[in-house]
């Protein structure tokens, strides 16, 4: 039973940090309808400055975030006006050519720069320490620490684009662009707004993540592909959709403790030879291919 | 029809010129040519390091006069038979790639023409490294993969100067059995029901994947029930669901086969979720490196490893401990497993040289098949070196052993590696269970 | 008959163009009397390979406009099936190469079926996603050798092996690859004035309109890439027979994927010289930086971060590739 719990416990906090990964992901397809493969190294940026910032100035992990947050803006922003405007004039084809070698180029940037070792941090308040909750259940402080800062950057995030001006421009933008136009939002400086926003939420969710993985050049790539399925299941371009579609997919991720839970309740000696942890992020990538292909409109989609 | 008479003519007047200008051989042979491949960049690269300096110490040994180490090829410049040609190192980055290698590897022996290879640490990669070397006629040493299969392969142009896992799981597992008849220096016979749940994670290349065969095979020989055994990729960020998987087995005994950052990982891990096996024992690699030591501080007080080599050893050696002091002065570490074993690898390099007295390759492949190194020359604390020469492991070094540590912290607040295996020669008292994190 | 002269017929193309191919084609059956390095040859070697590579991606990536970034999975499956056909029951290369492009063609097939309702985004990630989860059930499956991957024994067969395609050499690599290219080229140069390719150039202005044209849409599509899957999956073979140690890893691992797609973009979607532009650029760029930089200077991914840079400018500049600036500038010439 304690195997069940833990994993449905450490299934729902990892989701919570996951759906603020596909959180900038949706913001940017649904002002846009440009999907970003640089996402994952954004986030991966955030977890090297996370990291670094922590590892400079000696303060807590956790309290690097608006400095992650701040790079991550910056270089959305950049990122916008240096490159993505001009994809924007060419063909579909055109735009998934410059994200991918966006992501290219980010990726081995950081190769050359930080070098392929795998990193990780090894001191603040929280490292290494963890919560016995009884029942088996223990919940890692680092962890809950994210999964609860995720949740803040949610709400802010939903607050921002549901309660303030330029949230209603930035959805007018996405609704319809030469309209909006009309009616005096301007709509270039709201994408750029939208890829800053997109990349400080991935840049801080990298922050967060980097409090308890360990992070290398090459951790883009499952991100962005976790952030895919996330947005896929939760409708392109909604917001709640993303958070509820975060939490179902880091459900996903814990297939195997389930898996675990059902072999020793039973006793299935077949089961337990299942290599299953083997397994836990292709349950991801297939839940992404079948949710595409049978209900492409994800379940709190509203743009097609 | 005329044109292409002329390409024809062209295309072999080229070839006349190229020949003309391949250089004809190497006769007055000043330097050896040895093409060393190690992981220098990703994830192992801290090993890397010190392999490379293990390396080009006993390169440096070689090369100069240093008639106090009680070596042989400490007391000449050069190798003496080979009118004191001396040793030069080749080192290329093998990236952990196992293709990646192999490419090299055609590379220093079609490009560079070295004399021979050393390499590779990766078993994956010494794999295919010994695969390209074979096929070209090209002799390679290899001083630090211990996959079984490398030398069950009927190669001709390989010998391994390690012993590999077999041995070393087979020593984990005396080591269990005369853990409970009592024969641990400070434990008391352990009931055998305490520890007689293992489970395992390993990496899952060519390396881990056998050591985990392994475990499978002697944990049916010796009788203990294996729950669970786990493969998972050492690249991965993070290892939580493989961690609960173990937990929820409720192994007595964990077993692990890891390279250093997962290892480290691994650990993290394992205390953030507060298991609490009574053993905890890693297959070498990750679990002896200063990285390891350095990042998990207090808390891997109690873990065991099997290693060739510990500082402890220079306590016993003479040899060992001049050695280490001029390794300690390169690097500003202890020799350790990897580093002992590359320094013995490039050893055994230049003593078959020696007795070859030649770089034709039938010379070094007979001098390897009949050297015969006394335990007293090496670093390492085996009985020597001499390679198997028939039977199903071809090129195998019959004299090695191995060792199983465990890390104590001593009086001065620092994790010193203890032997604890084999019992003749342990240094310390074991510590028994394993206390929590 | 009539397939052979359409697939020998150049003659749509400026006297220009062909002179410049011949030229290549000399230069590359010539290649190795030049007393090159080993390097220069493994290079070319991979050359060829990708180029053929990009040959295939084009069928459905160029000429039909799918973005297809899972190739690496046929790679996967043509060099295991060959790998494991060989070890376990010794069939010579000749026979299991066939057998592997049945077995990728099915598999295409079969997640062909679903993936062309998707378009777009959508469908290149789709693509990824399937590559993925194969090189995952690949890891874990004993009988391919799971993640330690499969050797071919170099003791086992005698060099030279026509019939297995093991050679000590590369010489002979390189020759059986050039033939592969020529066919490749051959074969593509047919295809693109062939009926599915008329309709697939359709497909890629617009859809609807194939549709109410009475094109088969779906079908088409499905059928191109069945073509494309069965070009990578000869090559994957050949690259198990050349490599001869084949693991999920390195063989499936997504960055092949890449750099296939990319290639065949950055030379030109949509035409029949993009690919072979494409890697003759990228190959010995990627070789030479890796050697010269990456190696002696340490600095790794320099190399990827130059080829990433230009496919930035590319997409941003003239999505058409190289081949759509050697097009623009012949236009302007004329005008």
């Amino acid at each position: 039973m304690d195997i069940l719990v833990s994993s449905l416990f450490a299934g729902l906090l990892i989701g919570m940090v996951l759906a603020l990964v596909a959180l900038g992901l949706t913001i940017i397809f649904g002002v846009m309808d440009i999907v970003n493969f640089a996402h994952g190294e954004f986030l991966m940026i955030g977890m090297y400055t996370g990291l670094l910032t922590a590892q400079a100035t000696g303060v807590d992990p956790l309290f690097t975030l608006p400095v992650a947050g701040a790079v991550g803006f910056a270089l959305g922003i950049i990122c916008y006006y240096g490159f993505i405007k001009f994809v924007m004039r060419g063909p579909m084809v055109a735009q998934l050519l410059g994200t991918f070698g966006l992501m290219l180029f980010l990726r081995n940037l950081a190769l050359l720069i930080f070098g392929s070792e795998d990193r990780s941090l090894h001191h603040g308040v929280l490292v290494g320490k963890s919560f016995e909750l009884g029942m088996g259940i223990i919940i890692p402080a680092t962890k809950l620490a994210a999964a609860g800062l995720s949740v803040a950057a949610f709400v802010a995030v939903w607050l921002l684009m549901n309660r303030t001006k330029v949230g209603k421009a930035l959805t007018a933008t996405a609704l319809n662009p030469q309209g909006a136009r009309y009616m005096g939002i301007p709509t270039e400086r709201m994408n750029a707004l939208a890829w800053g926003i997109g990349g400080g939420s991935a840049t801080i969710a990298g922050a967060l993540i980097v409090n308890f993985w360990s992070v290398n050049p090459f951790v883009g790539l499952l991100f962005t592909m976790i952030a895919f399925a996330i947005v896929a299941l939760g409708g392109f371009g909604s917001v709640p959709g993303a958070f509820f579609a975060g939490l179902v997919v880091g459900l996903i991720t814990e297939i195997p403790g389930f898996w675990d839970f059902m072999s020793y309740t039973f006793e299935f000696e077949w089961m337990m030879d299942v290599p299953m942890t083997s397994f836990k992020y292709m349950w991801v990538y297939v839940a992404y291919f079948v949710i595409m292909v049978f209900r492409p409109r994800g379940l709190f989609g509203w743009k097609q | 029809m005329k044109s292409w008479m002329k390409v024809g003519m062209f295309a072999l007047a080229v070839l006349a010129v190229g020949l003309w200008m391949v250089p004809s051989g190497a006769w007055a042979q000043k330097e050896i040519k040895i093409g060393v491949i190690y992981p220098l960049t990703g994830g192992a690269a801290a090993a890397g390091r010190e392999l490379r300096a293990g390396a080009e110490l006993a390169a440096k040994i070689a090369n100069s006069a240093m008639p106090d180490l009680a070596m042989p090829m400490a007391q000449n410049q050069g190798i003496k038979s080979l009118g004191g040609a001396k040793i030069k190192l080749i080192i290329k980055d093998h990236q952990g790639n196992p293709t990646l290698g192999a490419d090299l590897a055609k590379k220093l022996i079609l490009d560079d023409k070295v004399d021979g290879i050393l390499g590779c640490y990766f078993s994956s990669v010494t794999k295919t490294v010994s695969a390209v070397c074979e096929q070209y006629k090209v002799p390679m040493i290899n001083g630090s993969s211990t996959s079984p299969g490398l030398t069950e392969r009927g190669f001709k142009w390989f010998w391994r100067t390690t012993p590999h896992d077999r041995w070393f799981t087979k020593d984990l597992f005396e080591f269990l059995v005369g853990l409970t008849e009592g024969k641990v220096q400070g434990v008391k016979a352990v009931p055998r029901e305490e520890i007689n749940t293992l489970a395992s994670a390993c990496e899952k290349t060519e390396w881990g994947s056998h050591v985990s065969g392994l475990i499978e095979e002697f944990a049916k020989e010796y009788g203990f029930k294996l729950r669970k055994s786990l493969l998972y990729a050492a690249k991965s960020v993070d290892l939580s669901s493989e961690v609960r998987s173990l937990k929820a087995a409720r192994p007595d005994v964990m077993l692990f086969a890891s390279y250093t950052s997962d290892a480290i990982l691994l650990v993290k891990t394992l205390k953030a979720q507060k298991a609490h096996p009574k053993i905890m024992w890693g297959q070498d690699a990750g679990f002896e490196k200063p990285e390891f030591r350095e990042t998990l501080g207090d808390s891997i007080n109690g873990i065991l490893t099997r290693t060739v080599f510990l500082p402890k050893v220079v306590d016993i050696k003479k040899l060992a401990g001049q050695v280490n002091d001029l390794y300690k002065e390169k690097t500003g570490n202890d020799l350790g497993g990897a580093s002992a074993r590359a320094f013995t690898g490039l050893q055994t390099w230049v003593a078959v040289l020696e007795k070859a007295g030649s770089t034709e390759p039938q010379a070094i492949q007979a001098a390897a098949n009949s050297i015969e190194i006394p335990g007293k020359d090496l670093v390492v604390p085996w009985k020597g070196i001499r390679f198997s020469t028939k039977g199903k492991e071809l090129g195998q070094n019959v004299l090695g052993s191995g060792l199983i540590g465990q890390y104590q912290k001593g009086k001065d607040g620092k994790m010193e590696l203890e032997i604890v295996y084999p019992f003749d020669v342990s240094s310390a008292d074991m510590i028994f269970p394993f206390p929590e994190f | 008959m009539e397939t052979i002269k359409n697939a020998l017929d150049f003659s749509d193309f400026p006297r220009l163009d062909l002179t410049v191919a011949g030229a290549v084609a000399l230069c590359l059956i010539i290649f190795p009397l030049f007393p090159l390095s080993s390097f220069a040859m493994s290079t070319m070697i991979q050359f060829l390979m990708f180029a053929l590579y990009g040959m295939g991606w084009n069928t459905i990536g160029g000429y039909g406009g799918q973005v297809d970034l899972g190739k690496a999975q046929y790679v996967g499956i043509g060099a295991y099936t060959t790998a494991v056909m060989l070890i376990r029951w010794d069939i010579p290369f000749w026979v299991s190469m066939p057998i592997g492009v049945c077995f990728a063609v099915t598999w295409s097939f079969i997640i062909g079926y679903p993936l062309f309702r998707l378009k777009g985004h959508y469908f290149a990630i789709a693509t990824i996603a399937t590559s993925l989860v194969l090189k995952d059930i690949f890891e874990v499956w004993e009988f391919v050798g799971a993640a330690r991957g499969l050797e071919i024994s170099p003791i086992k067969y005698h060099p030279p092996d026509f019939l297995r395609l093991i050679f000590r050499e590369d010489i002979y690599y390189f020759y059986f690859i050039l033939g592969f290219f020529f066919l490749g080229i051959l074969y593509i140069n047919w295809f693109r004035k062939s009926r599915l390719g008329y309709q697939l150039r359709s497909i890629k202005d617009n859809e609807d309109m194939a549709r109410s044209l009475g094109i088969n849409v779906h079908w088409a599509k499905i059928k191109t890439y069945a073509i494309a899957t069965g070009f990578v999956s000869v090559v994957g073979s050949f690259h198990a027979c050349y490599i001869k140690n084949i693991e999920p890893e390195d063989t499936m691992s997504l960055d092949i994927s890449i750099l296939i797609a990319l290639m065949a973009m950055l030379g030109g979607a949509g035409s029949l010289w993009g690919p072979i532009i494409g890697a003759g650029i990228l190959i010995p760029l990627k070789s030479y930086l890796k050697e010269w930089l990456g190696a002696q200077a340490g600095l790794v991914g320099i190399d990827l971060i130059l080829y990433a840079l230009i496919i930035m400018l590319i997409s941003a500049y003239e999505p058409r590739g190289v081949w759509g600036i050697i097009e623009k500038i012949r236009r302007r010439k004329r005008a």
